[in-house]
Parts: structure tokens; sequence; C-alpha cells
């Protein structure tokens, strides 16, 4: 008699939990660095109309917070549930890690989808969020000789190119070592010029980039020259081997 | 004794910059053998760019020689530092071109032969190369923060971007007080406007926010807390600009929504080419600044 009780006891409490431990991580705010790092998702999220007013929305990115550089956003479609628009973001977000290809050229974690907000709230604690701009990077430099060295690791930025005058960014190896910085100056929408320093200033380059949107996924493109007249090539956004198969010829 | 120091300033970086990509991905893999005085800068025993250095006459054919686009650059080098300022031609013997070179060799106490050398090629573009971060320090700024003297050419390009950091950091923290009061008075008087009921100069000023808040009159919906961001501010053509990201709350019984403008306006009374953008607006919110001539004191 009492265990049916029990269960439906049980099952209420476990609801109100989830629901209090998604809710517990506090509320979003539209200039929350994840939505000033992807702002499609966050004209989606607060402006557009037919998504913002959604009664389910939820994103999800793969995470540690340095595996963010893709998303994916879902909102009710008909009678959909929270946990399916969640299941939806989730779905997309690991179909995108998948396309782009593997990550171990740049990380030595592994990269895995969770959705992070649900509704207006976040889903996991704040500080395991991006709080930076995040992405794998390759650099290809070809000496003098005509040889080719492929550099790959993860890149992080501080603020919105293309909306900041000048950016600064850093290059972390796969061991999340740091080996080089450098800057971003912004002379237009979406392009500008860039200085990349490495290894304590032994090899350094500077150049132009370009901000590119859309399929494969979005990502930067640089160009430019050692000092000595020697053509870099750094592409921030994408895997390593789709990095090579795009921009590795130079 | 200073010519002599010139010339290893200026074969150092040849060494430095000589680096096979095997070397640039070893130090890549391990940093901490290459950035300490060591790594990739070192061992370069195969590297024959020292060898041919210790003739005794200077090497001016093979920069003549060398490709256009090697020579254009070599010309923008020197435009960057200030130094050339005739077309990007390729034309290294040019007496503007001669000159420029003339005067970058006099102020590294060098020959002044108007002609260079690989190895002065390879440091007027290493110098060049570092430019662009030096450049983004407006020169007004020299008076308002005590800020360091300038990098001396040997800073490598990792110090002078902490060096650049922190003299953003002053500069920002300068302006701080004057934004501030901008970004307070204007919204003061935007929750004037909303207590007149869309009535006072707020509404004048910004016709798309006296816009936004029509129609959320006429939707029905009231207007709640105003929370401001400082997006930017600086000197522009006109006087002090402004522009502040505004986070306005719209209520409708028990539902609530934020709304982001950005706020762009020149500092006065009243406020000059006022203007209110969509927070997703970024381009005309950077066109405004580029049309006010703004120079940042906050990014």
């Amino acid at each position: 008699m009492l265990r049916p009780l029990v269960l439906v006891v049980s099952a209420i409490i476990a609801c109100a939990a989830g629901a209090w431990a998604q809710s517990r991580y506090g509320k979003v705010d539209r200039r929350d660095p994840i939505f000033l790092r992807f702002p499609e998702m966050a004209d989606r999220y607060w402006v557009n109309t037919e998504t913002m007013a959604a009664s389910h929305k939820a994103v999800a990115v793969p995470l540690p917070r340095q595996c963010a550089f893709v998303y994916a956003d879902a909102y009710t479609r008909g009678a959909m549930s929270e946990r399916e628009v969640q299941d939806t973001a989730l779905s997309n977000c690991n179909r995108k890690l998948a396309e782009l290809g593997p990550l171990g050229d740049n990380y030595s974690v592994g990269c895995q989808c969770k959705v992070v907000i649900s509704d207006e709230s976040y889903a996991v604690p704040r500080d395991t969020m991006p709080d930076q701009a995040y992405g794998p990077v390759s650099i290809f430099y070809r000496d003098d000789r005509g040889n080719v060295a492929r550099l790959n690791g993860v890149a992080r930025y501080g603020a919105l190119i293309g909306r900041d005058r000048s950016v600064t960014f850093s290059v972390d190896n796969p061991r999340a070592e740091q080996v080089c910085d450098g800057t971003f100056t912004n002379d237009g929408v979406n392009a500008g010029r860039f200085s990349l320093n490495c290894f304590g200033g032994k090899f350094s380059g500077n150049g132009t980039y370009l901000t590119k949107f859309g399929a494969p996924n979005d990502h930067i493109i640089g160009r430019g020259q050692t000092g000595r007249g020697q053509p870099i090539v750094m592409v921030i956004g994408l895997p390593s081997q789709l990095a090579i198969g795009t921009y590795g010829a130079i | 004794m200073r010519g002599l120091s010139f010339l290893v300033a200026i074969l150092l970086p040849v060494t430095a910059l000589a680096q096979s990509a095997g070397e640039v991905e070893r130090c890549f893999q391990t940093p901490g053998a290459c950035s300490s005085g060591g790594g990739a800068a070192t061992p370069a025993p195969q590297q024959p760019a020292a060898v041919p250095r210790a003739a005794p006459q200077p090497d001016y054919t093979t920069v003549l020689n060398s490709p256009e686009a090697d020579r254009r650059k070599l010309q923008e080098s020197l435009r960057t530092l200030d130094k050339y300022n005739g077309p990007i031609d390729g034309n290294m013997q040019s007496d503007a071109t001669a000159k420029g070179i003339g005067d970058w060799q006099r102020g590294h106490n060098a020959p002044v032969t108007g002609k260079l050398t690989p190895g002065e090629a390879v440091a007027l573009n290493n110098e060049a190369a570092r430019a662009p971060i030096k450049r983004i320090d407006p020169t007004s700024q020299a008076a308002a923060a005590p800020a360091p003297a300038p990098a001396p050419p040997s800073q490598s390009n990792g110090d002078a971007l902490k060096a650049l950091q922190a003299r953003l950091a002053e500069r920002r923290k300068a302006a701080e007080p004057r934004a501030d009061a901008a970004v307070r008075s204007l919204v003061g008087d935007l929750k004037a406007y909303v207590a007149a009921d869309g009535k006072g100069a707020a509404g004048e000023q910004f016709a798309g926010f006296a816009k936004w808040y029509a129609e959320n009159k006429t939707a029905g919906r009231t207007v709640g807390e105003i929370a401001p961001a400082i997006d930017d501010y600086g000197d522009a053509k006109s006087g002090a600009a402004v522009t502040s990201e505004l986070l306005i709350e719209s209520r409708k019984g028990t539902a609530s929504q934020s709304h982001c403008l950005v706020f762009a306006w020149i500092e006065g009374t009243p406020r000059k080419s006022a203007q209110a953008f969509s927070c997703d607006d970024v381009a005309g919110v950077e066109k405004w600044k580029s049309d006010q001539s703004l120079r940042s004191a906050w990014r």
C-alpha cells in the first residue's frame, strides 16, 4: 500500500530537484560571454520574434570551455517538451562536432557536447562556461627551404573580433602550454590585421585576417609573413584536418 | 664600437628568424626549450646565413635584385615606420626610397648609404612588424598617463603587448568617471522620458528609442529596469563620444522581456549626433564611430 505512494513522492522529489538543479546556476543574460561569442544564436535567443518567444529554448556546446567553438540551439516546435528541445540541441551539437572531424590534434581533452542553457537558465555551473572565445587553431609556416610546419593547438581571445578595435589572443599547444600571443586589429567589418609572436619573440609575423561565416564552421583565416618574408597562415575555428585541407597549401 | 653593436643587432634577427619548419614545430611542442634564450634561435648549425655576413664588402645588390614583392615590402616597412611616404612600386633606388632608408640607417647609427644590406632589410622588416602594436597607442595619451618609455627596438612583441595592455588599462581608468557620468545622465533622461509618458529630450534625441517606447506602449507593455554598460568612450571630431549598451526591461503582466539597444551620442547640451541602434547592429555602431572619428579611450 505504501510502496506506490513512496514511488510517487520520490518521482516528485526527483523532478523538483532536477528543476532546482537547472535553475540554481542562474539566469542567462544577453551580455553573457556565450551570447557575445555566438551573435547569430543571440539573435535567435533574444531578438528574432519567431524563436525568442518559444516556450522552451535550449543551447548545447562542447565542454570543457576551450572546446566551445561550435554550438547548437533549439526552440520549441509544436508541443515539444523542454526535454525534447534539450535533446534536439544536444543531438545537433554532436552532429556538428562529428562533421568537423577529429579534434585530437588540437586538444588533449575530450570535447563533449552538453546542454548548457535550458529556457532562461544555465544548466551547468557558470564557472564551467566559456568566459572567453576559444577555438582550435592551426598555424602553417613555410621556411626558406620550402618545408612546411603545421602547428595545431587552441586559441583564445578575450573579446569580439570586429567589435573591439584591438583584440589580443593567445595560442596554447595541445599540452595547454601557452606558446604564442598576438593581436587582431580591426580595420573594417570582419577584417583587419594580425600580429603573432611565439616562443618569447623568436618566431613572429604579421598579416591580414578575414572572418568567414557559415559552413563548415565560422572561422578566422589570417595570412601573413614572418619578418624574413616567409609565409604564415593561421586558421582559428576549424579542427586541424579541416584547416589543412582548406588552407594547408601555402 | 656603436657600429659593431648595430651589426650584431641586425645579425641577431637574421639567425632568430632563419628558422626551419622542423625547429618551429619542435619549439611549439616544447616551448620551454625555446623561449629561454636557446631553442630555435641557437641550434642552427646548418644555417648558412651567418657565414656570408662576414664578407668585408657590404652586399647591396641582393636587396636591389630581390623580387619585386620583397622590395615593395621594404617600402611598406619604411612607410610603417614613417620614413617613407612615396609610392609602393618596388623601386629601391628612387630618391624618396633612398632618403627613407638613409633616415632609418641614421636612426640606428649605421652608415647612411641609402641602400640596404640583406641584414638591414631583415632588421627593417622586423622592426616594422612590431610597429602595429606601437601605433595603437595614441600619442595623445602620453600626457594623460604616466606611460612607460617607448619600447626600445630590442623589446620583444610579447613585452610590447604587455606594455600596451597596461597603457590601455590606465587610459580607460582615466576615462571612466566622465564615461560613467555621461551614461548616468542618459539613463536619467530615459527614465524621465518614460515617467512623462513619452515626452522629453531623450525621445527627441533618440528617435529609435522613442519608436521602441511607442511600440511597447501600444502593446500594453511598461518599461522596467534600465541596465547600462559602457561600450566605448573617447574623443571625436566634435566632442566626447559615448556609446552605451542598455538592457531595457519591458513588462506586461507577470511576463518581462529584455531589449538591448546601443545609444551613441556626442556629449553636449543637447546631445549631438544621437542615435540608437539594435545591439546586433554592430556594423551600424562601428560606422557611427568611424563617422564621428572616435578615438577610443576605452578599448
